[in-house]
């Protein structure tokens, strides 16, 4: 196997908080190929935002302790990245895009400014040369009447559209990967599948990794090549989309999928997990998920589960699931 | 040549949209005209006045306003509208050097205690201390130990009404900081003081801009108060408020000595007040979103 593009090991993220420090993610441990499209699936809470912002070194330095565990990107250690270097893989090796595309653009500057800024910093462009560029991007990702609309001011632009212009600010600089947090949750549905649509020819064109995290499997199954499941802090399944969804071991994720409401079924009440996503602060002895799990056996109160492989593809956070199915792998 | 077009056309639009809707606000307009009018006078006194504003008549001593004398003459037979002419000069630049200069502290100080979170508290208590005096006693303070000067009235005016920019300056930076569009930049790569430089201080500009006419105003009455006070402008360099000093033990029997800088300083404060509740309204991001 080829080394992976994005490696991460053993991701622990702590917050200060009134009684002391809260683990916000724990023992996170995940691999991006080159060209992967790895999706990661949660709750609010569950850490996926925290795990991404990580990467880039993006926590609150005011109350989140230097996260411990490695983050390697192609042999460099992003969490002991700092200064030029770290300036140099932002926004040219790794770009972020986020939810609410109302606020991530800066309401003073013109679309045109806020992306050439992006192309003088990483490839020195500037005047001509940048705006041409700026006009290709707004173009490539599908903007109607592209010179137009890059002199317009953020505010005049709809919310498809301002998340169109964060994804050309993103991809500006054809970075190799590009982490979209909950890129979608903010649109309504049509333009929902025009942004994904459009991600994911961009991902063929530029060869880029992408890593989505959103907490709408509809979203992760349509679009994501491999699954990554977390649960308060902690990765609990992680498997291929199709294995994840014809069978999936942990009890989480079979609450996940059987919540998805479906078209063709009349039930009246829609089908949840019961209970609710614990906080970090609360200390639950063994596994997290094991107050709300109808399989609970004994021996999950007594140890924090780690993670079992089921196949060479899928692995999961609950050991006496994976002993059922019958392969245990070690 | 590409390039200045491209600049050109992304620039006019910007600019004529906020000059057309500045050009239709009524409170703007007028503001905006009575503050031209002044200064225009101050730098013009010269010639619309051709009187010494110093020089003495003593046979002329106490004229009530005339076609001569438009508002009339004081105790030294001296004419009240060239005084009041020349006082707008020191009036108009003390506020406004006051106002530019607390407002750049205003606008730096703000900024580092947002973004140096461990310099907050010890620079928010600090200005929390220069607040805990009423600013016209602060200034009365500064300006008598530094002496009667321009200079010393700018000075204490200045540290007096930096505290109040400040706290608007740091609310608006600590809001705007966590913004999305901060992260996106930061993520792109972009150094710290680019970020402040481009993106956070930009957004904290228009409450300061509106907080900043208002100090115009306020300093033009204070530095009218402090050379009323005695600690401010010295006679026989004129001010509206020392004009309006040496007038008070005659307000009896010369009312004109006192009414006509009173009215000037007036003015002046109205039409700012209206050119800074013009542009809150103009600069309100909820009132710019309709195209």
């Amino acid at each position: 196997m080829t080394e992976p593009l994005l490696s991460i090991r053993n991701l622990q993220v702590q917050f200060r908080a009134d009684s002391g420090w809260v683990t916000a993610v724990d023992d996170v441990s995940l691999d991006v190929g080159e060209g992967d499209c790895v999706g990661i699936v949660g709750e609010s809470g569950s850490g996926k935002s925290v795990t991404a912002l990580s990467i880039l070194q993006l926590h609150d330095r005011g109350t989140t302790r230097m996260p411990s565990g490695s983050i390697q990107y192609r042999g460099d250690d992003l969490l002991r990245a700092e200064g030029a270097a770290l300036r140099r893989i932002r926004g040219r090796e790794i770009a972020m895009i986020f939810q609410d595309p109302m606020s991530s653009l800066n309401p003073v500057l013109t679309i045109a400014d806020q992306i050439s800024e992006t192309l003088r910093r990483h490839q020195g462009l500037t005047g001509a040369a940048a705006r041409k560029r700026v006009v290709e991007l707004l173009g490539l990702v599908r903007i109607p009447d592209a010179p137009r609309r890059a002199d317009e001011y953020p505010h005049r632009l709809s919310g498809g559209m301002r998340q169109r212009a964060m994804i050309a600010m993103a991809i500006a600089c054809k970075p190799r990967l590009l982490i979209a947090d909950e890129p979608t949750t903010a649109l309504d549905v049509t333009i929902q599948a025009q942004v994904l649509e459009l991600l994911r020819d961009l991902r063929q064109e530029l060869r880029m990794s992408v890593m989505l995290i959103s907490h709408d499997l509809g979203v992760i199954a349509e679009f994501a090549q491999r699954v990554v499941v977390m649960y308060a802090g902690r990765i609990v399944e992680q498997a291929p989309v199709a294995e994840l969804f014809r069978q999936p071991v942990h009890p989480y994720t079979i609450g996940l999928i059987s919540a998805v409401p479906k078209l063709d079924s009349d039930a009246a009440r829609l089908t949840l997990i019961p209970g609710r996503i614990p906080g970090p602060q609360e200390d639950i002895p063994g596994c997290r998920f094991g107050p709300r799990c109808a399989w609970v056996q004994a021996c999950c109160r007594d140890a924090s589960p780690s993670m079992m492989s089921v196949s060479d593809l899928q692995s999961a956070r609950c050991p006496p699931r994976v002993v059922a199915l019958g392969a245990p792998h070690g | 040549m590409t390039d200045v077009a491209f600049t050109a056309a992304a620039a006019a639009p910007r600019r004529s949209g906020v000059l057309r809707r500045l050009s239709r606000h009524p409170a703007f307009v007028v503001g905006f005209s009575i503050i031209l009018l002044l200064a225009l006078c101050a730098v013009l006194a010269p010639l619309i006045s051709p009187i010494d504003p110093s020089a003495m008549k003593v046979r002329f001593r106490f004229r009530p306003p005339s076609s001569a004398f438009w508002f009339g003459t004081d105790q030294f037979g001296r004419d009240i509208f060239t005084r009041v002419l020349y006082g707008a000069r020191i009036s108009l630049l003390a506020g406004f050097a006051v106002c530019v200069i607390s407002g750049l502290c205003s606008a730096a100080i703000g900024v580092i205690a947002a973004q140096f979170r461990k310099l907050d508290g010890a620079i928010m208590r600090l200005m929390d201390a220069l607040m805990s005096f009423p600013a016209i006693l602060l200034a009365l303070g500064i300006a008598a130990a530094l002496g009667p000067r321009v200079s010393s009235v700018i000075i204490a005016l200045t540290v007096a009404y930096i505290p109040a920019g400040v706290r608007i300056v740091r609310a608006a930076a600590l809001t705007v900081r966590e913004m999305d569009y901060v992260q996106a930049a930061q993520i792109s790569g972009a150094s710290s003081l680019r970020i402040v430089a481009r993106h956070i201080l930009p957004n904290c500009f228009s409450p300061l801009l509106v907080h900043l006419t208002f100090i115009f105003a306020y300093a033009m009455l204070a530095e009218a108060a402090l050379s009323f006070l005695g600690v401010g402008i010295q006679p026989p360099v004129a001010s509206w408020g020392n004009i309006i000093a040496e007038g008070r033990d005659y307000a009896t029997e010369a009312w004109w000595v006192m009414l006509f800088p009173g009215i000037a300083i007036s003015l002046a404060a109205l039409s700012l007040n209206l050119l800074g509740d013009a542009l809150g309204d103009l600069l309100d991001p909820r009132l710019k979103g309709g195209a």
